[in-house]
């Protein structure tokens, strides 16, 4: 009879490098962002940002493949067709609820599910998951209010007479595209954060978003429309906000009833500021 | 015996029996030194004067609801600050190191903390990450651990589909995926049935005895403690109310055997004489003493066999582990 012993319990130390906190946020940010994208998860949860996202980019899309298929109808000069700064207030309501969906799926479950105290306790303070959470929600945000000017920009390159020419006469759309996307994900995923942070229920975060978002703008533009002198009621338009100051950022003419410019930009500097405050209080406690 | 070597960083396992409270030479270090650990929760004094070194590669936190075992847990990972006295965690002030010692330690707390929505592979992959494991080895040692959790083939599924059993498995393989030198659990039969009980004690068994992971276990369930630990602190009211060694916390001796049995009792004590032994009849019980406990477990059986004696209990005579540890509980 032969005898033998299996010594190998397949379980090894590891005793080689550790990545340190740059790495842990990074990895609660990359997990975040694909788990409110769906990635990893069934065909329901993937469905609605695919959806909302292929829909952000279809404006950009329709013009440049109409450019492709018809030449000769389309005006060489694409921007004019449309223009980089009216795109934010075309797909305004897209990104809207792009937000609405993905910035609650970020800190709700954590919540629900107790696995916030698991972090805290025993991986990441509560100064990184905040962070890594922001991070998580600005980067699927980026890919609707960026990208698709992005796209946009790159096909009025290539469909341009003179490509080189076009980027040297628009170098400074890039600065503006990206600040513009910039503005309107920094706006949209402070406050969903800090609407989600209220609540560990999905659905709660998201009627919360929704209500906090869509009243006061119709609230606004009632009272705007029917107070003398009450134009500046439309700064608490809370959905309207973050569009006006991505417009702002265009050399365009704004609307001669609209607040000013300024006033948009410190209605949006507040808006962010107060609901950092709120995740501030919210996730709150001893960093030690 | 489980310490550190200093030198190499690295845990070692002698094979000498467990030593506990101040056995330790002057080249070990604790795994955890607690002094004077005081901590309150308004008028609730939680731990009180809480002094203890640890060098047991398994120790057992036992005591009843409230005695302070959960909060002796969160003041060595820097959870709640004591208002008095220190805890050190390898060789780290949880005070003022706290961040290390948890990116260090293996925890697994007592409420139910997974994220449903999130495979367990996922779960243990992102655990190992922020802990510090880079990618690729983060994703080797999850199939690591859940191989040694039992959840290999259930790795792809949903947590949110897992039995109770299974998560509090999910449960601790996240505890021990960055390989840790210690790994700290809080209640973890809690909510089982029979099985999965038995399960995750053989598991815990096996983090110090094979797999050279030291444990510090809670439980109110003494049974738990005897069956994973090579040492307790019994908490009663905040306080240690004691600390040993499991083999020194019995009182009973190898040289004298409990018997009871059922048949002629004389014919069995005659006999049990005859072999040689001290044999003498009591209450309900005959007592015996022999030279070890070998020589009197055979006679016990002849001497049984013999004159068809029914054999209903043998143990060591004097008090049992169970009796001395609930005599600290109480």
């Amino acid at each position: 009879m032969i005898e033998g012993k299996v010594h190998d319990v397949r379980f090894h130390r590891y005793d080689g490098p550790r990545s340190g906190r740059a790495a842990a946020l990074w990895s609660m940010t990359r997990w975040s962002a694909l788990r409110a994208l769906g990635a990893r998860r069934g065909w329901k949860a993937k469905i609605i940002p695919i959806a909302l996202t292929l829909t952000a980019f279809f404006p950009a899309l329709v013009v440049l493949g109409l450019r492709a298929l018809f030449p000769s109808s389309i005006n060489d000069n694409l921007e004019s067709v449309l223009p980089y700064s009216d795109y934010a207030g075309i797909v305004g309501l897209v990104i809207l609820v792009f937000a609405v969906v993905v910035t609650p799926e970020l800190l709700c479950p954590d919540r629900r599910d107790g696995t916030l105290a698991l972090y805290f306790a025993t991986a990441i303070s509560r100064t990184d998951y905040v962070l890594g959470k922001v991070l998580a929600a600005l980067l699927p945000l980026l890919l609707v209010t960026v990208v698709p000017l992005a796209i946009l920009y790159a096909g009025n390159v290539l469909f341009a007479t003179h490509p080189l020419g076009y980027v040297q006469e628009h170098t400074h759309d890039i600065v503006r595209i990206l600040a513009a996307g910039t503005a309107m994900a920094l706006y949209f995923a402070f406050v969903g954060l800090a609407i989600a942070s209220l609540t560990g229920r999905r659905a709660f975060a998201i009627g919360g978003y929704l209500a906090f978002l869509i009243v006061p703008t119709i609230v606004g533009g009632i009272l705007s429309n029917n107070i003398e002198h009450g134009d500046n009621f439309r700064l608490i338009a809370f959905a309207a906000v973050p569009i006006h100051v991505a417009e702002s950022l265009y050399p365009v003419t704004p609307d001669v009833r609209d607040p000013s410019n300024t006033a948009w930009v410190m209605s949006w500097l507040a808006l962010i500021a107060v609901s950092a405050l709120v995740l501030v209080w919210r996730f709150r406690g001893d960093e030690s | 015996m489980l310490r550190r070597d200093r030198r190499a960083g690295l845990p070692t396992v002698a094979a000498a029996s467990p030593a506990y409270h101040g056995a330790v030479s002057a080249t070990d270090q604790p795994l955890i030194e607690a002094a004077g650990l005081t901590k309150r929760f308004g008028g609730v004094t939680a731990l009180n004067d809480v002094t203890a070194d640890v060098t047991s590669p398994a120790l057992g936190l036992l005591g009843a609801n409230g005695a302070g075992k959960s909060t002796f847990m969160k003041a060595m990972l820097g959870l709640v600050k004591p208002d008095a006295g220190q805890v050190r965690v390898l060789g780290m002030d949880a005070a003022h190191q706290a961040r290390e010692i948890r990116r260090s330690l293996g925890y697994m707390p007592e409420n139910m903390c997974l994220p449903l929505g999130m495979t367990a592979r996922d779960f243990i992959v992102h655990m190992g990450e922020l802990r510090g494991l880079p990618r690729r080895i983060a994703v080797l040692r999850a199939s690591e651990v859940l191989f040694q959790v039992g959840l290999e083939e259930e790795r792809s599924r949903l947590i949110r589909t897992f039995s109770v059993g299974m998560r509090q498995r999910t449960n601790l393989a996240q505890a021990i995926v960055h390989s840790p030198s210690l790994v700290i659990l809080d209640e973890p039969t809690n909510g089982l049935d029979p099985a999965g009980r038995e399960e995750m004690l053989t598991l815990v068994r096996r983090l110090s005895a094979e797999l050279e992971i030291a444990v510090i276990m809670s439980s109110h369930v003494l049974e738990d403690i005897v069956r994973t630990c090579d040492a307790v602190v019994v908490l009663r009211e905040g306080r240690v109310a004691a600390s040993r060694t499991l083999a020194d916390a019995t009182g009973a001796s190898e040289r004298e055997a409990r018997v009871v049995i059922s048949g002629d009792t004389a014919a069995f004590v005659a006999r049990l004489q005859t072999a040689g032994l001290t044999a003498s009849m009591r209450d309900d019980h005959v007592l015996v003493s022999g030279p070890d406990a070998d020589t009197m477990l055979r006679a016990v059986r002849d001497a049984a066999a013999e004159t068809d004696a029914g054999l209903h209990e043998l143990r060591p005579a004097g008090p049992t582990l169970e009796d001395a540890l609930i005599g600290d509980l109480t």
